[in-house]
C-alpha cells in the first residue's frame, strides 16, 4: 500500500502512517511512505517499533524520502 | 555527493548574503551585527535539530514521546544557569527589588495563564509553535507562511484589545521573579529552577516509560571512514545533512541564548511580528491604541518606530536566514503546498489563536517560556504549564480534523 503524505507536515504523517499500520494488521501488506517532511525520519520509526513494524528508509529526492514499513511475521 | 547542485550554489549564496548583513547592520550599530548573527545562528540550531516545541508538547499526548521535552529541559538548565550569572552581574543584590533590565521576567496571572492556553492550543492545530513557523517558512512550506499570516491578525486583535486587559487585569499582576521571593536569593532561586526542571525529566520519563517507545537502530548513514576525504565527508554530512539529535540542539540554543542575553537581550521573534502587524494596522487605517504598561514590561513586546534594522528585526530576520541557510546545506529546502484546504484554514486558524496569546503572554515559547524560566521568572512556569494545557486541547481537536 502506498501512503503519500507529502506536503503534510507534523503530526499527520505519523497519525497516517499509524493508522494504516492498525488497519492492515495481520494482512501481511507492507506499507510504503511517501514523505518530505523530515522529522518523519524518526517519528515514524518509532511508531513503527512500537507496533513490531520493521522500517527501511530510503532517499528518493531532496527532499523526499519512502519508509517501508513490513509488518510483523506471526 | 556533487557539489554542483541547486541547493549548494543557493546555499553558498545565501550564506555569503548573511555575512554581508552583518557588515551592513554592524555599521548601523555594533550589537545589532552581533545579534543578527547570533540569531542567525539560533535559527541555524532549529532547523538542523528540527526543535520543535510544538511537538514537544503535542507528542507527549499524542505519542507518549518526550524526545524534545527532555531536550528542551536540558537547553533549559543550560539557559537558567547562564542568565543567572548575567543577572547577578547587573543586580548582585536581588532583595532590594529591582529586576535586572533585558531579563524576561513577565506578568504572572490570569494573563499569562490565558495566553499559553491560546498559545498552546493554536500551535498545535497550526502544526508549529511561532519559532517552529518561522523555520519551517525558510524551508518553504507554505502552510507556516500562511500561519505567520495568522500570527499577525491574532497580533492585531491582541493590540486592539490590550488595555481592556492591562486595566483590568495585568495592571494587578506581579512581575514574579524568585530570588526576591522569601529572599532565596539567587542560589536559593537557581537550585528550586534546576530542581523544578529536573523533576519535570523524571515525570517525562516515567510518561514514555508507560507508552513503551523507543527508536529502533536504524542502518547507519555512515559507510567509509578510511581516508581524509571520507573522514572530512561524514563531518560534513553530520553537521549540514543528518539531523541533529534533539539534545545536542536543546544545549546549543540555551548556550546562544545565553551570549544573546550577555551581549544586550534574550533571544525573542514574537517582539518584530508586533511591529510588523502594528505597521499593517497602521497603513489600513487602523491604529492600534497606545499600549498601557507595554514598553515598561519588556520581553517580546513591539519596539517603538526604529530604522528598518531594529533590534527585533535582526533577532527575528536571523533565525528566519540561519534556518533557510540550514535548509539548503541540508538539500531539504523545497516548496511544499499542503494537501488540502482544510490544512490552509487551520494554518491560519491557529496562527490567529497562537498570535493572540503570544501578544497577551508578551512572547512565545521562546521569549515567555524559554527566557522567562531562565531568567528565574514565575511566568515562564505557568505560561509553560498552560501551554501543556492548551496542546491537550489541541491534540483532541486534530485527533478529529482527517
Amino acid at each position: 500500500m502506498l501512503l503519500d503524505v507529502r506536503g503534510e507536515i507534523c503530526p499527520y504523517p505519523m497519525m497516517k502512517a499509524v493508522d494504516a499500520m492498525k488497519k492492515l494488521k495481520g494482512k501481511g501488506e507492507a506499507i510504503e511512505v511517501l514523505t518530505d517532511h523530515s522529522p518523519c525520519l524518526e517519528t515514524i520509526p518509532m511508531q513503527a517499533n512500537k507496533l513490531k513494524w520493521t522500517v527501511a528508509i530510503e532517499e528518493v529526492g531532496s527532499p523526499e524520502w519512502q519508509i517501508t514499513l513490513t509488518p510483523p511475521q506471526s | 555527493m556533487t557539489l554542483i547542485n541547486g541547493h549548494y550554489i543557493a546555499g553558498v549564496l545565501a550564506l555569503t548574503a548573511v555575512l554581508v548583513l552583518a557588515v551592513v547592520m554592524a555599521g548601523v550599530s555594533p550589537v545589532l551585527g552581533s545579534t543578527w548573527l547570533l540569531a542567525t545562528a539560533a535559527g541555524f540550531t532549529l532547523q538542523r535539530s528540527r526543535f520543535c516545541f510544538a511537538s514537544a508538547f503535542r507528542d507527549l499526548y499524542l505519542f507518549g514521546s518526550g524526545r524534545t521535552m527532555k531536550a528542551i529541559l536540558l537547553g533549559l538548565a543550560v539557559a537558567t544557569v547562564g542568565f543567572t550569572i548575567i543577572m547577578y552581574d547587573k543586580i548582585p543584590n536581588p532583595s532590594y527589588g529591582y529586576l535586572p533590565d533585558g531579563a524576561h521576567i513577565l506578568p504572572f496571572g490570569v494573563s499569562t495563564a490565558v495566553g499559553g492556553l491560546l498559545f498552546g492550543f493554536g500551535m498545535v492545530i497550526s502544526g508549529g509553535c511561532i519559532s517552529g513557523s518561522l523555520y519551517r517558512m525558510a524551508e518553504g512550506y507554505l502552510g507556516s507562511w500562511v500561519t505567520i499570516i495568522g500570527v499577525l491578525v491574532g497580533l492585531a486583535f491582541l493590540s486592539h484589545t490590550w488595555n481592556w486587559w492591562w486595566n483590568t487585569i495585568i495592571i494587578h499582576e506581579p512581575r514574579a521573579w524568585l530570588p526576591n521571593i522569601g529572599n532565596i536569593g539567587y542560589a536559593g532561586a537557581v537550585v528550586l529552577t534546576l530542581i523544578g526542571l529536573f523533576s519535570i525529566f523524571l515525570l517525562v520519563v516515567w510518561w514514555e516509560s508507560r507508552e513503551g517507545l523507543s527508536l529502533p537502530n536504524l542502518p547507519s548513514n555512515y559507510t567509509e571512514d578510511d581516508t581524509v576525504t571520507q573522514k572530512l565527508h561524514n563531518l560534513w554530512k553530520m553537521v549540514f545533512v543528518n539531523g541533529w539529535p534533539a539534545a545536542t540542539g536543546g544545549v546549543i540554543l540555551g548556550v546562544i541564548i545565553t551570549f544573546m542575553y550577555m551581549d544586550s537581550m534574550p533571544l525573542g521573534v514574537t517582539g518584530e511580528l508586533s511591529r510588523l502587524s502594528g505597521k499593517v494596522l497602521m497603513s489600513i487605517g487602523l491604529p492600534h491604541p497606545h499600549l498601557l504598561g507595554m514598553s515598561d514590561l519588556g520581553g517580546c513586546s513591539a519596539e517603538e518606530s526604529q530604522g528598518f534594522f531594529s533590534h527585533t528585526f535582526a533577532m527575528t530576520g536571523g533565525v528566519l536566514a540561519g534556518s533557510f541557510v540550514a535548509a539548503l546545506f541540508a538539500r531539504e529546502f523545497k516548496f511544499r503546498r499542503p494537501p488540502s484546504a482544510t490544512r490552509y484554514i487551520q494554518s491560519f486558524a491557529g496562527g490567529t489563536i497562537m498570535g493572540y496569546g503570544a501578544g497577551l503572554a508578551i512572547g512565545c515559547t521562546i521569549g515567555a517560556f524559554f527566557d522567562s524560566i531562565a531568567s528565574l521568572s514565575l511566568s515562564g512556569w505557568l505560561f509553560g504549564i498552560a501551554i501543556a494545557g492548551g496542546a491537550f486541547f489541541g491534540v483532541q481537536a486534530i485527533k478529529r480534523i482527517p
